[in-house]
């Protein structure tokens, strides 16, 4: 059977075909991001939901978002994560992370509630969708809205990013000169070594 | 785990994952095909279906099922089910409200403080889809959403930087990026 006899069986469209078929990928995928046990392999399967999520993007024909979205996420983002998990050590993990407990069946519950409640949202409303038109020219589009009706954020953005960037250099640099040994940190559960009267000429 | 032997108990969850993944099949496809509509015609069928495979499969965890299997075919069959005889604005957002979910779950459920992040790199790439989905469907003309989705981008690659810094300066300090450990902020 061809694959153009099927779609009719189905009454469906080839987007609405494709649509399916990518997130059938994404979906599983996303989910062994959250629920594999091996975390640097949690990592790397992020590389493929951000990259069937850049499908979707140019499903929605945002081709120049699609790009950004492969560009930032699925190679930058991506490679920050995977550098900070080969940095720290993933054996120290809980080896039961799939187990259940009461924190997992209550974050279940809330996270099924989060579902419904934006679905009964979703589906309720009805949307003044304009099919008829398209942007001609959308990196264009999205160009001049940047110079013109948004110049004043675009430039907050990249103060963000500039400010990101030495906040970060600053937290991760290893500095040994103020660094606290572990063993002299007062320990919370002794409650002995707090001198309430230091605390109080402190805060005067 | 890492047993080669096949225990009774390893079979017996294997063969409730297998059936729940046949039987969450099947409903898909009677739904798809309109058979289940023409038998039970109930106004809200799809999300009565919604309903029973959660149930189902919250049944099938607690008798020590493969919990994978039944999460994976449990939540893409409902998201087949609930999005298939809606509006294709209507299929994105539902598809951003499940990877919005989905996120919502591995930050608050993880313990590692790496993979919160990643959660919350998912909660956002939702809204992406979200901002991209209006952009297309309702203002497709000055695609203002897809400015916003520039925004967020910007916004997640200088989170993603900041936070992994901040893992990274408490591992070094405490040897761990367990969340449970992070005692050092208790009042």
């Amino acid at each position: 059977m061809q694959f153009d006899q099927l779609i009719p069986y189905f009454n469906a469209n080839l987007a609405d075909v494709l649509f399916y078929i990518v997130t059938f990928m994404s979906i599983p995928l996303a989910i062994g991001v959250i629920l594999d046990k091996v975390i640097i392999r949690s990592g790397f399967m992020l590389i493929g939901l951000f990259g069937t999520i850049c499908s979707l993007f140019l499903l929605l024909q945002a081709q120049f978002i699609a790009l950004a979205q492969l560009m930032i996420y699925a190679v930058g983002i991506t490679l920050v994560v995977v550098i900070a998990l080969m940095l720290t050590s993933p054996k120290l993990e809980n080896a039961n992370e799939l187990a259940l407990d009461n924190n997992k069946v209550s974050s279940f519950f809330l996270s099924l509630a989060v579902f419904f409640t934006l679905f009964c949202a979703i589906k309720s409303e009805s949307w003044p969708i304009k099919p008829e038109l398209y942007a001609m020219d959308s990196v264009k589009c999205i160009g001049v809205q940047l110079m013109t009706t948004y110049a004043i954020p675009f430039e907050f953005a990249s103060l963000l990013l500039l400010i990101a960037l030495i906040g970060a250099i600053m937290i991760a640099k290893h500095d040994t000169s103020s660094k606290v040994q572990p063993e002299t940190l007062p320990n919370p559960d002794n409650k002995k070594n707090d001198n309430p009267k230091d605390l109080v000429a402190s805060k005067k | 785990m890492n047993d080669n032997s096949v225990s009774p108990k390893t079979d017996f969850t294997n063969f409730l994952g297998l059936s729940y993944t046949i039987f969450t099949a099947f409903v898909a496809i009677g739904y798809s095909t309109g058979f289940l509509q023409k038998i039970y015609d109930i106004q809200y069928l799809d999300i009565c279906l919604f309903v029973m495979m959660v149930i189902l499969g919250y049944l099938a965890m607690a008798l020590k099922a493969k919990v994978k299997t039944i999460v994976i075919s449990g939540i893409t069959m409902s998201f087949f089910i609930l999005s298939l005889h809606q509006i294709s604005l209507n299929k994105y957002l539902i598809f951003a409200s499940v990877l919005f979910s989905i996120g919502l779950y591995g930050l608050t459920a993880s313990r590692n403080a790496v993979r919160m992040l990643m959660s919350i790199e998912l909660m956002l790439n939702a809204v992406n889809i979200n901002l991209v989905a209006f952009a297309n469907y309702v203002d497709p003309v000055e695609l203002k959403g897809q400015v916003f989705a520039v925004f967020v981008l910007t916004v997640a690659a200088a989170e993603a930087a900041v936070g992994l810094a901040i893992v990274l300066s408490i591992y070094r300090f405490m040897s761990s990026i367990d969340m449970e450990r992070f005692k050092l902020l208790r009042w």
